[in-house]
């Protein structure tokens, strides 16, 4: 629409369509119902957060009192805030590396045609319409310890391991892990379906060709396919740690409640905890800036390897 | 190796088939364990994968007797919370998608960046202020305040819509536009039918994630009559509370809960993997 020219300077175009339209009542109108309930349930929820970080505050209490950075000091003297970082990153980690990693190997696996593709498919994708709070109650019966074995420790134990985990239960160095199996089944799908579509963007020719050259299925990946997908990996990435940062809350309350001695207890149920349960909402606005920096930093250097690797 | 190329395609497809069976195994469980009688749910020695009898009336215990897990109140709370919070979210997001795209105005490229970062900033992370401001304006324990936070997550709704409406000829809008068509009917006659494909791919994701919202709805709808689903069948299946819903009971309590999500699944997969992906995968 830039056709700007001295012509059309002096002499509009017939039908008298204004040279620079401007819609901006009419747009107005038609944003103002979006923008209005964003302001008021996304942004000012953002902008005050920032705010009440700097206020004491029980909310069935009196107003707010302002305490300048006090509730930073305590966060940074806490040590179940360190214990929370730790835990929520290391429940990142262990989640969304591997859902990258099976993911894609998934979606190798399925990037195949044949008569019943469309069905076999479905058992990939189903199970991302569940929710955290079914997948909880269902994996809990799963991860069952004692008196027998629960269905994933008798498979285990069917291997040879005769002391299989106690998952979720009082074990500190099994119930986080637990906790990633669960969302890491419930993110599969979504992932899965991304790296498919990069897949199918590589033709076929070039596979065919690359085989016919004598390339083995390891330099297939190395060369062709994982240059092919690489650009979809960080949204793969992105896609999958939301979604772990919501399973860092729905999976703990239901599931562990941040136990066995703090080993699950994530920021966010932490920030969940100090307001819902003890009423200091100032205090949990300032540890929800620190898990939205977390969030922010996490993101950053997600672009900062996309840049790096796609040299 | 010297395996044929259609021997290495069979075990190919082996293999696919039997990791997809795998992955949805724990939902089959599900409806299994649904479907078994208590003891055998509760061998102590080998975990049983296959129902000795069927025992349908596991679903009668879930909606009636002393185990009753699901009111049916509870379904509605769910079906008014889905449909409402989609519905208005729909409504918001067609139409700024269409102003966006197509509406020429200065502050386009501010709320555009305002709507993107949002998709980045996720409730869970503002759920203190966001509980705050519900509770402020008088919406706790309503079926406002449950659906309208939720409604007024604009940010990816809009900029999927934006994304489809910008793709559409600039040629159909100009010529509208001289017929005298104004930005409400261009809305109603032209992008709402056009953008079919990309309703259906919003509806999809987005019914799925109402449906299955837990957080939410646990701190804003306290009071039993507003309770949805899935604050319903966590209560139910918690060991600390005290009360001890029989495991088969709690399984066909959450195969309930989640059966219709299922089925609509199956029906939507297509539109759901547009949605994500910004076109099919064949």
């Amino acid at each position: 629409m830039s056709e700007t020219s001295f012509a059309n300077i002096s002499s509009p175009p017939l039908g008298g369509r204004p040279r620079r339209r401007r819609d901006g009542r009419a747009a107005a109108l038609m944003m103002a119902p979006n923008l209005i309930l964003f302001t008021i349930f996304v942004f000012v929820p953002i902008i005050g957060g920032v705010l009440l970080s700097f206020a004491q505050w029980n909310i069935s209490v009196g107003p707010p009192k302002w305490v300048g950075l006090a509730n930073y000091r305590v966060l940074f003297a806490d040590p179940l805030v360190g214990q929370a970082v730790e835990v929520t990153l290391k429940f990142l980690l262990l989640g969304v590396v591997p859902t990258v990693i099976i993911s894609l190997g998934l979606a190798m696996l399925i990037n195949v045609k044949f008569r019943f593709v469309g069905l076999v498919r479905t058992f990939y994708l189903i199970p991302a319409a569940m929710s955290f709070a079914a997948s909880a109650l269902v994996w809990r019966y799963l991860f069952q310890d004692g008196p027998g074995y629960g269905v994933v420790d008798y498979v285990i134990h069917l291997f040879g391991v005769n002391n299989p985990p106690d998952w979720l239960g009082g074990s500190t160095t099994w119930a986080l892990p637990g906790l990633d199996i669960i969302t890491i089944w419930l993110s599969l799908p979504t992932a899965t379906i991304l790296y498919l579509a990069a897949l199918q963007r590589i033709p076929d020719s070039i596979l065919e060709a690359a085989t016919l050259d004598g390339a083995g299925p390891w330099r297939r990946v190395r060369y062709i396919i994982w240059p092919g997908v690489r650009y979809m990996t960080v949204l793969v990435a992105i896609v999958a740690l939301l979604a772990f940062t919501n399973g860092s809350f729905d999976l703990v309350q239901i599931l562990t409640k941040g136990s066995p001695i703090y080993a699950t207890q994530t920021l966010i149920y932490y920030i969940y905890h100090e307001a819902f349960d003890f009423g200091d909402y100032g205090y949990a606005a300032a540890l929800s800036v620190l898990q939205i920096a977390l969030i922010g930093g996490l993101l950053l250097v997600l672009r900062v390897l996309s840049r790096i690797t796609s040299r | 190796m010297i395996l044929s190329k259609r021997t290495r395609r069979y075990i190919r497809i082996f293999f696919a088939t039997l990791v997809g069976l795998l992955l949805s195994a724990p939902l089959f469980y599900m409806v299994a364990g649904s479907l078994m009688s208590n003891q055998q749910l509760q061998a102590s020695t080998v975990p049983a994968l296959i129902p000795n009898s069927l025992h349908f009336e596991n679903y009668a215990h879930v909606f009636s007797g002393i185990y009753q897990t699901i009111h049916v109140r509870n379904f509605i709370n769910s079906i008014v919370f889905t449909v409402g919070a989609v519905g208005i979210q729909w409504t918001l997001c067609i139409s700024g998608g269409l102003v966006i795209s197509k509406m020429r105005f200065r502050s386009r490229l501010v709320i555009t960046t305002m709507l993107a970062i949002s998709l980045f900033i996720p409730l869970v992370t503002t759920l203190i202020t966001t509980f705050v401001v519900n509770f402020k304006l008088g919406l706790d324990n309503t079926y406002p305040g449950l659906i309208l936070p939720i409604a007024a997550q604009t940010g990816f709704g809009t900029l999927l819509f934006r994304q489809y409406i910008t793709q559409m000829p600039e040629e159909l809008f100009d010529a509208a536009r001289m017929d005298g068509a104004n930005w409400w009917v261009l809305l109603r006659r032209l992008v709402i039918p056009l953008a079919r494909p990309a309703t259906a791919a919003y509806v999809a994701i987005s019914v799925l994630t109402a449906w299955n919202m837990y957080l939410w709805p646990l701190v804003v709808a306290t009071s039993p009559n507003l309770q949805v689903l899935t604050q319903t069948i966590v209560a139910v299946g918690d060991p600390g509370l005290g009360q001890i819903t029989p495991q088969n009971v709690l399984f066909a309590s959450v195969v309930i809960t989640t059966l219709p999500m299922m089925l609509a699944f199956l029906i939507v997969q297509p539109a759901f993997v547009r949605g994500l992906t910004g076109s099919g995968v064949e």
